[in-house]
This record gives C-alpha cells, structure tokens and sequence, in this order.
C-alpha cells in the first residue's frame, strides 16, 4: 500500500528498491511467463495491459519482451496506479480497451469486471523451519483444539511443500489456500481446506488457532481483524518467531467511529476505487443508508485523498471510503474528520445489524446483497439515544406527534438544515461590495517570484 | 402524618399562595435527613400510615445503609397555621384568604459535597431553603457552598442550629456559651448571605434573625426545636407585653435584672443575657434534672411547662425520657413548619423576582409573564430539573417545578432540551405528556393536572432529554436558563465489561447512567474507551455502582482512577512560528502566550464569553489584564468548543483577504485547542496571536483544505516553542477533626503533594479545621489514609477548586510532566515519545 500515501512529499521523496531485483535469475520462471501466456492464448486475448506496481517498473519491459516473445498480442505497461497498486486498475485498462490485465506484485485478491491474470510475488521460504517453530512454540493442549495455516501471497510458490509438511505434523487440521476462482466460502482470497482437499466454511475457524506465515503488515492485520479465531499467531519468515497478535485497542477506536457515524449529520462517500461493478452497488447502498437514516450524503471523488484535499468540505461530519481494504489511511489520524470502512456505517446505520462487531469486515464486498454478511434494512428503529461522544440527544428521523398545533413540523430535511445552519454561521459568506465601507487604496506592487520563495521573502 | 387522597392534594395545588416549595441544605452529617423525618411524621401526605420508618427520604437501599443521603428526594406535606399565627404573615400573596391548611414541598438533598449537583436540581425547582448548621460544628465549607448556590438562584434562606442534644450533653457549654455560638453561627451565616446578596435587592431582606423567628434551635434527633417565638408566646401573657416586641427582645444584646425587673442593654453584675434566662435556663433545667436523675424536680419541672407524661412513657428515665419531655414540650414539626410557612416564600411572592434569573428570553413575552404571576391559565412553563429512574429499566420520571400554565396528562407539549434555540429545531420535540404524577418519598400517585407553582413528575418525556430540559405549550417560549453547578467533574474511571460480549449492554447502562445523575458524564473518547466522570471518589463509586446493578447489569471491569489534565504554556512562543500550507503558498505567521492569572477562570465563570459585546469585552480585558485594546477587540473566538478558555488574536495588519480565511483558522484553533499536541489533552490558559498570513490571490488556492490543517499545525507548533506545561485539577479540602489528630493531618498531606493555607480552631468548640490544597490525582484514597492516620478523627470534604501547573518540563524525560505526558498517550493509543517541533514547524 506504499503508494496510497496522505502526503505527496512521500511520494516524491521515496526511494524505491531497486537492488531487491538482483536475485532475479530467471525472469521466465520468476514471474510466470509460460503460464501467462498460456492464459493468454486459451483465452484468446488480444489487447493485454501488464501492471506493475512502482517497484517492478524497473523490469517491467524485460517481461514485456518475453511475452511479446512468445504470444503474438498487443501488450501495454500500466504503472502509477490511480488507487493502489495492489488493485487491478481496470479504468485504465479501459482507456486502451484493453480484454484483460495481467497484475504483478503485492495484491489484495478485490474482485474485478476485467479478466485478471494474477502473477504473484515470490519470496524465499524455509518451509522445514516454519513449521518446527509452530510446532515448538504452539503446543497441543488437546485435541479439540483445532489449528489453521495461512500464508502470505508471497509464498504461493512454496505452497506444495509447505502444505505437505503441515499436514505432517497436523494431519486434522486445515489450510487457507489461495484461490483465484470466485466462491462464496473465500476469505480475503482464501479458502479453507482439510487434508483431504475439502472446502470447508470460514465459521471453522471460529475455534481454531490461526497461524499466518508471512511478515507483519496490513495483510496479517486484515486478517487477525476480520477473522474470527481463537487466536491470531505470527511466524516471521526472517526471524522464524511466533509472536500473538491482537487488535483490541484498534476496534475500541473502530467502535468509537460507528458512534461517531450515527451522530454525524453528513456523510461523504469517498470514492477511492473505480474497478468492478460493487464500486456502484456499494455507493448505492451507503446513500440508502444515510438517507433512511434522515442523513444527507454526498459523493466526493478527488482521486488519492490526502488531509487537505477533504479539509475542503469542512461541512462533511464524516467520510466513508470505499476502496482497497489493504490501505493505512482509515486509522490516519491527521485527517480533519475521520474516515470510516463502509461496514461501520452499515453497523452504525443499519438497526438490523449487531451493534459492537467483534470481528470487522474491511472487504465492502461481503456487505452486498448475495454477499455473506449482507443484512437487509428494512426499517429504522424510531428512538430516540443519547449520544456519549457530544453528551446530547441523537437526532434519528423522529416523527412529531401528527397534526401538530404548536408548530413543531417533521424533522424531514434535518440534515439539510443542519448544513444551512452552519453555512449561515460562517462569517466570510462570499465577495461582497461594501460600497463606502473599504478606503480606496493606490495600487501597490504585490510578491514576485515563486511559492518557494518569494523575492520579498529574506534568504 | 396526614390522610389525604389525590383529590384534596390536588385542591391545595390550586392554592398557590399556601403552598411552599422548599429545600433542605447543609454540609454532610448536620442531620438533614433525621430533620426531616421529623417533619414527615408530623405532617407527611401519605396514601396509607407507613409512619415512623426512619430516614424516609434516603429512597434507596444503599443510601439506608451508609446514613447518607445520595439522591435528592420530595415529599409533600400539609399543614394547618392557627389563626393566632396567621397574622404574622403580613404580605397578602404569602396566603389565599380563609385558608389555614399549607401545602408544603420539601427535598432532602444530599450534604456530602460530591453530591452537590442534587443540591443544584434541588435548589431550582423550590423557592426556600431550610438551612441546617449542627451547632457543635459550626458552618461548614459546604454549608456556605450551597448557602451561596441558594442566594444566587434567589432561594429565601432560613436557619435551624441542629444538634443542641449534644451541645448540651457532650460539650456541656454553658449557656452564655451557647449563645455565643448560636451568635456567631447566626452572624457567619449572615456575612455569607450579605456577600452574595444585599438587602435592597429585589428579594428583600434575605439575612436570617432570630428575633424575627427565622432561626430555630433544637435537635432533630431528638425530634424537638423551636424559635423565639414559640418562647415569647409562653412569656407574653405572663410580661404583658406584645409578642413581637418580647422577640425582639428575647435575642442579642438584651439583659433582664430579675430583682429589679429592668431591662438593659449592656451587661453587669445583677443582670442576665434575656434569651440565657428565659430560653436556655428552662432547657437546662430539664436537662439537669433528668440526665441527673433528679426524680422530684422532674415532676415539677414538668408541670411547669404543661408537659404530661403518657402512661407508656413513666418508667422511662435518662435520655429517653428527655427525648419524650422535650418532645412533647416543644414539638419540632410545630415549630419548623410555622418557620416555614410564615418566613419562606409562596411561589406567587418567588416567581416575582426569580423569573428574570429563571427565564433566557425576553422579559415581557407571554411566557415570562406567566412566569412572574405564577399564572396557571398562561402558557405551560415547566422546567424538568433531574431524571428519577423508575421500575421500568431504562425509563424515568421527569422531575421539575411547574412555573406556568398547568401540565395536564395527555397534553402535547414542546419538549426542549438545553441546546435548543429558538426558531431552530435542534433538540425541540412535540410530544404528548403520557402522565402527570405527584413524587412522594418512595411512592408515586397519578395525578390528572399539576398546577404553576408546584413540584410533580412526568411520564414520557424522558426520551427527548438527557438530564435537564422545558417543557412549554408556548411556541415562541425560549428555554429556562441551565443549572450552574458547583462541582465538576474531574475525577475520572475507563469502564469495560468483563466479558467482551457485554459491550451493548454496558454502552446502554452507561447511556442511562448519563440520565439518571445530574452531575456524571459518560463518555466515549477518541481511543474508544467509555470514560465516567464524577465530582469525587464517592460519587463515582456509587456511581458505578448503580450502572453495576441497576443500568448495565453486567460485571464491570474499571481502572483507576484518572484524572483529566489541561495542556498550557508558560511563556511567549521563543520564535515566530511559520507553516505552510501543503500547496506551499499559503502561510502563517503566529505565537502563542499564556494567559494572565485569572482570565481563564473570567472565561470558565462566563465574566467573558464569546456572546459578549466585543467593545465591552475589549474595554474590560484592557482594564484588567492590560491588553492592548486594538487587539483585545479581534478576538476571533474562544475555544475548544467555542466557549473554552483559549484565544485567538487577531494582531496582524492590513492583510488582505484575511477575512476569508478566518472560518478555517478558527477551525483549525478549534480542533487545535481540543486536542493539544502534547497529548490531545483540551488546552487552558493560552493565548494564540496571528502577526502576519501570507495567501495566495487565488480564492481556490486558500480554502479550508489548505488553511485548516496548517492552522493546527502552526498552532502546534506555537505550543511546542512556549514551553508547553501541563495543569492538574486541585481540590479544595477541608478537614475537620480534633487539635490531637492535626499532625497527623499534615503527615498525609505532605505524602500527597498537598498543601495547608489554613488552620484554625472553630470558637467554642474543640474542633480544629485544616484547609489545603490537595492535587485531585493524589486523592485517590485520601479519605481512607487520613482516618487510618488520625485513628478515624479527621473527615475531609474535597471540592474541585481549580487548575495548577504540574510543574516541570514535559518535554524533558524523567520528570513528573513528561511521565503525565507518556502515560496519557499510551492510554490514548498515540504514539509515544514526544512530538516533533519539525513536523510542524516550517522555514522560509
């Protein structure tokens, strides 16, 4: 998610790893060139866009030479993702019309509307070690106690080996395996398997330990957040370490943020994703959401967000961002108003859903109707709370007493108002005249030169 | 106690001028409740006889165990004045004309200070106060607090010396003695009373006099007391002279030569003080006679002053045969309710003067007026002052005081909370009033309409308000004026439930926990965790306790106890600190400056808000605090919130389109001042000057996206260059306790960072009292440690006083500020360490 940065001066500033290429001997097996290709020929696709994220670039025209070798298609590079490059950027697939995108690097298995072949990174793996320190550090209490494998992307290469030497050792427990085909029983791109090669359902894993192989970092976060489980332990593929992971402090802010949604007058759908049709399902069911709830929503589109660009709409009470789970900015705390996942708002809005969620739902995918986690709004509970953040009354949509003689009318455009009110309250309301009221001034000379520094300015 | 159905409660609510509506305030164990038990089973309403229970208006089970009164609690009482007595009201609307019965409402309120706010809520809705000092004691440090919450919410004070028993028993004082301190009570609480209110004002003479028979002596306990008058009406037949003039001179500076039969104002060797001879000798006697065991002087005694003996009551002797003669001789109901229906006003004489204390809108709309006739044909005022839980979980009864108009069951009403404002439609709903109900003591009575001028309940409003609120049927009525309490809450506990899974529960207990205190906050802060904050160790205990038991019904895990600190800075900003926008082309030149002493508090008490005039305020900052008059008259706003006690100056000259940007500055402040960049702690004491902006001429190119962060960050940065400090809350604590127990006050305050400003010895008793200064983070079982100390002797009473720098250099590791600094970040799940002056500090 490196590229999906707040501030541009990270961009700008950050250099990027060259030097981790130089062990790349054989760029065909490395990146899978034959079965790309293959892919690609069964598919019989002619316009292909190769995607790379910033620190590929470097070799991504070798690769594009040895495709271009071996099947006969027009091939383009896209690089400078919009989003992030861990998505497949199918927008810019589209502006070369392109029928499919091979994608490279770091991924997060989101769904698309194109064809996407998905070349993972490979990392060197001591499978034989892995599992001794699992099997040294995590000791069988008894047998009820089940244990699930997990493994970074990264790791896909190794898979074969280190699944076998699991099941070694644990021959009743499971695996979560990469998988690309689109089931309803997956998991952030997993499916939980048991030796026999079984598919089994995620609630499994409810009373298993979780064991994911790989490096700290929003995957394994994503992970230990959205996936129930006994317990969430680490093995770090350098260190060959066992280390217990737990977020409890991040869902006590997360629960406080679903407060913060159901005080909040106004809403900002913050669209930071374009690929796939559940971008427009999503932006449809957040604006049902707040207008049932008597909130006024708006749809905010400003590319990468960073502080500045959303301190623009001083108005917005709150920002819902749709994009890539695996990104670092809903827990920015810098942002003038926070930004949430559109699950919370769905907790916060949706009366049908079990408030305090224990386990997050960072994919807005599963909250679609069909999805697994989908819950319907069929009503909105007509109380009124007490809101613990401002100490007030929360307003929800309250209808009055009907045929009213004292003048109270029904709360319909609350939202709205809301907004007038606080416009109404800024003291700069727009350019006025005030004839008479300003002294008339000469002309005098203004700065000269560039933002950086002005000529007036001292060295 | 009185037999009355709902029916003849409800004729005497038509008749406003015989009703009073009253509170009963003192410091802590002065004997409130005993007090008031003996009203009670002299003239209670009660729907069937549970008479003689103890300690009738602590409702609660908890407040039964402990003896001390926690919730505040009505009751009402009738009372018929003999038509001897009636003529001692003078003023014609202090009584409807051939009505003798009184109805009187009376609230116990709670006396330990932590309970304060009860007392607040309890003050609003009456219009009297029944002012308790224990006379071995003298006035307490909250005697005076609530005696002068009383005077600014124009409550009519009157004065009972509880406790003579043991003045008399234990001490053993003379009776010059005696009257010495009753003297020096009456005066102390007179200087009290001329310091918050003066004579001329508009609710006349306030102070309390004996001679005028508002101050009773007796003891609760042992259910006797009278006035003056109940002894000049004993003496003015036998002197032949008039009973007010026997008053008058039954009290101060009024000696009587029994050989001679000369009355004289200065004292020599034949003659004696009149109230020592006439009113205490008597008492003595009786207390002589039977605590000795003096069997023949009792009888004579006894027939004396026209006591008989009940049949069941002969064989007793000692205290409980004192009890039944003093008693019988001088009943306590007897004497207080006359007090109090002949001193204390009728709502139709309070509502005359208090409307315009009571009401925020103008002073001649229809509401005000029916305000200030206590009119029950005019529009419905009612101002819910607390929220009493019912059997229904989770549902309470709105508790307040009827102004104007009626409130009827079944009524649609205007239901406003405190942020209403008028022509707005926040917190303003239009409900039905589901029921109106009477409140006794425990019991509660349906009742179809309440009347202006008295106390009630209601049913089905609770939902539309947090703790306190108006209810109107007058469309354009504004809202009454909020409470101002005496106490805030400092003293603070994260709360979470044992089992994880409780969360739900516990979030709604905490929600109704919120309602039912008038006082607590529970809140959900940035990092998650749900905080309560109470005025002191006790309040929060029983606090949690109730949201334990009664709100959540869930075990509940809590921290310590923590307190909240304020970020401040202790010198001018040593550098101009610049930030630039993220574009570059925008910046901001400003310094931040510590406030002068005192202003912050001006800002907390309101004497300078943001509503205020700018001149006016301009003139008073330049004539106070010597700010430059220019500047002091471009304050853009107060902060956090928009009220805090932080500024920003505007200093800078002739800039252009500074007014554009002054909406994100000021939203930048505001969220600066809330969040300050030591540890997200609310800023105090700080004052921000912009000297200079640089913008870019293009409209688009200077919004709020680019100003509002850089204002924080340059605010931040401003901070961090005038050597940021941090400020802890400090009570005010006053121990009471015998002179041995004194150094072992010191000792445990000197533990404790604490700090003594005060000793002194209460006159005429044995009794030292210690004021100090005592940081709130280091009270935390302060009480405990202090009596385990002074062998159980010392009791002190904290009240939150103000906010003192911790001193020390929070940026320097090791200290007691960067520890402060460290520990709040981690708890707020920021990052540790301290903050960059780099990341906000930008160059040219």
């Amino acid at each position: 998610m490196a590229n999906f940065a707040t501030d541009g001066q990270i961009c700008i500033e950050r250099s990027l790893r060259i030097s981790v290429f130089d062990y790349i001997e054989d760029i065909s097996s490395d990146f899978d060139i034959p079965e790309t290709c293959l892919w690609i020929k069964n598919n019989k696709f002619t316009k292909v866009c190769l995607q790379f994220p910033d620190d590929l670039l470097s070799i991504s025209t070798n690769i594009y030479e040895e495709i271009k070798k071996r099947v006969d298609v027009d091939l383009y590079i896209l690089g400078d993702t919009s989003y992030a490059s861990c998505c497949v950027d199918s927008t810019a697939a589209m502006h070369v019309q392109a029928n499919a995108v091979v994608h490279y690097g770091h991924t997060c298995f989101t769904k698309t509307n194109i064809p996407v072949y998905i070349v993972l990174p490979k990392k060197k793996i001591d499978v034989g070690k892995i599992v001794e320190t699992i099997h040294k550090n995590l000791k069988m209490d008894n047998n009820t106690n089940q244990r699930c494998l997990f493994y970074g992307a990264e790791f896909e290469h190794g898979r074969e080996a280190l699944i076998k030497m699991w099941f070694q050792y644990y021959p009743k427990c499971y695996v979560g395996v990469i998988e690309n085909e689109d089931t309803k029983d997956k998991v952030l791109g997993r499916l939980v398997k048991d030796v026999s090669g079984n598919v089994l359902p995620v609630d499994v894993l409810q009373d298993c330990i979780c064991v994911y192989v790989g490096l700290r970092g929003q995957t394994l976060f994503n992970f230990t957040t959205s996936v129930a489980a006994k317990a969430w332990f680490l093995v770090d593929t350098l260190t060959h370490t066992l280390t217990h992971s737990a977020e409890t402090t991040w869902f006590k802010r997360r629960h406080f943020l679903v407060e913060k949604c159901k005080d909040a007058n106004v809403v900002g759908i913050l669209v930071c994703q374009l690929s796939g049709n559940q971008t427009k399902d999503i932006i449809t069911r957040m604006k049902q959401l707040c207008q049932i709830n008597g909130k006024k929503s708006y749809i905010v589109s400003v590319g990468k967000p960073n502080v500045s660009k959303l301190a623009n709409f001083p108005e917005i009470d709150i920002y819902v961002m749709i994009a890539c789970p695996e990104n670092d900015l809903y827990d920015n705390r810098d942002f003038y108003k926070p930004i949430v996942y559109p699950y919370e708002l769905d907790v916060a809005l949706n009366c049908n859903r079990q408030q305090y969620f224990t386990t997050h739902i960072p994919d807005y995918d599963q909250i679609l109707p069909g999805r697994r986690y989908y819950c319907d709004i069929d009503h909105i509970k007509e109380v009124t709370d007490v809101s613990l953040i401002t100490g007030k009354i929360r307003e929800t949509c309250i209808p009055n007493d009907r045929d009213s003689g004292l003048d109270v009318e029904v709360k319909h455009n609350w939202a709205l108002e809301n907004i007038g009110q606080t416009l109404k309250a800024r003291t700069w309301q727009g350019l006025e005249q005030k004839f008479g009221e300003t002294e008339a001034l000469k002309a005098v000379e203004g700065r000269k030169g560039i933002p950086l520094q002005y000529s007036n300015e001292p060295q | 106690m009185v037999n009355f159905t709902v029916d003849e409660i409800r004729t005497m609510m038509d008749k406003k001028r015989n009703i009073r509506n009253m509170s009963v305030i003192a410091h802590v164990d002065h004997g409130k409740s005993t007090l008031t038990d003996s009203l009670v089973s002299k003239a209670g309403i009660i729907a069937g006889a549970r008479a003689g229970e103890t300690r009738f208006t602590d409702t609660r089970k908890d407040e039964q165990d402990r003896c001390i009164t926690i919730k505040s609690t009505a009751i009402s009482m009738f009372f018929e004045l003999e038509e001897k007595d009636l003529v001692f009201i003078t003023n014609p609307d202090q009584r409807e004309k051939n009505e003798k019965g009184f109805l009187i409402n009376l609230i116990d309120s709670p006396g330990h200070v932590d309970f304060s706010s009860e007392v607040t809520a309890a003050l609003r809705v009456t219009d009297g106060a029944l002012v308790v000092v224990d006379c071995v004691s003298g006035v307490c440090v909250q005697t005076e607090t609530v005696l002068r919450q009383a005077i600014a919410e124009r409550i009519k004070p009157i004065l009972f010396m509880n406790k003579m028993d043991r003045a008399l028993l234990e001490l053993q004082l003379e009776s010059e003695e005696l009257y010495q301190t009753f003297q020096r009570i009456v005066e102390n609480v007179n200087v009290i009373i001329a310091t918050y209110s003066d004579d001329s004002g508009p609710m006349g003479e306030v102070r309390v006099d004996p001679s005028k028979g508002s101050v009773g002596f007796g003891s609760g306990l042992h259910g006797w007391a009278f006035t003056l008058k109940q002894f000049s009406e004993m003496y003015a037949d036998k002197f032949k002279i008039d009973l007010v003039k026997l008053m008058n001179r039954l009290w101060g500076e009024n000696f009587f030569n029994a050989k001679t039969k000369k009355w004289a104002k200065q004292k020599d060797a034949e003659n004696k003080r009149s109230f020592c001879m006439y009113v205490l000798d008597p008492i003595y006697k009786v207390f002589d006679a039977i605590m000795n065991f003096k069997k023949d002087e009792i009888e004579s005694l006894l027939k004396k002053i026209g006591v008989t003996l009940k049949h069941e009551d002969s064989d007793k002797d000692g205290k409980a045969l004192l009890k039944v003669v003093m008693r019988s001789w001088l009943p306590a109901g007897e004497a207080l309710l006359q007090m109090i229906a002949i001193h204390l006003p009728s709502p139709v004489v309070a509502q005359k003067y208090r409307m315009e204390m009571l009401y925020e809108g103008p002073l001649d709309d229809e509401a005000a007026i029916g305000i200030k006739s206590c009119d029950p044909e005019a529009p419905l005022m009612m101002y819910v002052s607390k929220m009493v839980p019912t059997s229904d979980k989770g549902r309470f009864y709105a508790f307040g005081r009827v102004f104007s108009g009626k409130v009827v069951t079944g009524q649609k009403a205007r239901i406003m909370g405190p942020n209403f404002q008028p022509g707005k439609k926040e917190d303003l709903y239009e409900k039905t009033i589901q029921r109106t109900i009477l409140m006794m003591g425990r019991y509660v009575e349906a009742i179809e309409d309440v009347p202006s001028g008295n106390i009630c309940g209601l049913v089905g409003v609770d939902q539309f308000l947090v703790k306190t609120g108006t209810i109107t049927t007058f469309k354009n009525a504004h809202n009454m004026k909020v409470m101002k309490f005496s106490v805030s809450p400092v003293v603070r506990v994260a709360v979470e439930p044992k089992n994880p899974a409780d969360l739900p529960k516990l979030v709604e207990g905490l929600k109704r926990l919120a309602k039912s205190d008038p006082m607590v906050q529970c809140i959900n802060e940035e990092s998650g965790e749900h905080i309560v904050a109470g005025a002191g160790e006790l309040h929060l205990e029983i606090c949690l306790k109730d949201l334990e038991e009664d709100h959540a019904c869930i075990p509940i895990k809590k921290s310590d106890p923590v307190v909240s600190y304020r970020e401040t800075v202790s010198e001018e900003s040593d550098q101009m600190c610049l930030s630039k926008s993220p574009n570059k082309h925008n910046r901001l030149f400003m310094k931040a400056q510590p406030m002068p002493d005192g202003l912050p508090e001006d800002i907390d008490e309101g004497r300078v808000n943001p509503r205020d005039d700018f001149k006016t305020r301009a003139r008073y900052l330049s004539e106070k605090y010597e700010y430059d008059l220019t500047e002091a008259r471009k304050i853009w706003c107060f902060g956090p919130e928009g009220t805090g006690p932080n500024i920003l100056v505007d200093c800078s000259k002739g800039v252009q389109y500074l007014n554009e940007i002054k909406d994100s500055v000021v939203a930048g402040f505001q969220w600066a001042a809330k969040e300050g960049v030591m540890a997200e702690e609310n800023l105090r004491g700080v004052r921000f000057n912009i000297y200079d902006v640089t913008l870019h001429t293009d409209a688009i190119h200077r919004g709020g996206g680019q100003i509002i962060p850089t204002t924080r960050r340059c605010l931040y940065a401003c901070l961090l260059t005038a050597q940021p400090r941090i400020m802890e809350p400090v009570y005010l604590c006053e121990i009471q306790c015998p002179e041995v127990a004194v150094g072992g006050i010191y000792g445990v305050l000197n533990r404790r960072r604490g700090h003594v400003f005060e000793e002194s010895q209460v006159a005429g008793t044995p009794m030292f009292v210690v004021k100090a200064y005592l940081p709130v983070n280091e009270s935390f079982g302060f009480t405990a440690d202090l009596r385990s100390n002074t062998g159980g002797q010392a009791f002190p009473q904290c009240v939150f006083d103000h906010w003192q720098v911790l001193p020390g250099d929070p940026c320097e590791s090791g200290s007691k500020p960067f520890a402060v600094v460290q520990e709040t970040r981690k708890r707020k799940g920021l990052k540790e360490g301290l903050p960059d002056l780099n990341q906000y500090l930008d160059k040219l």
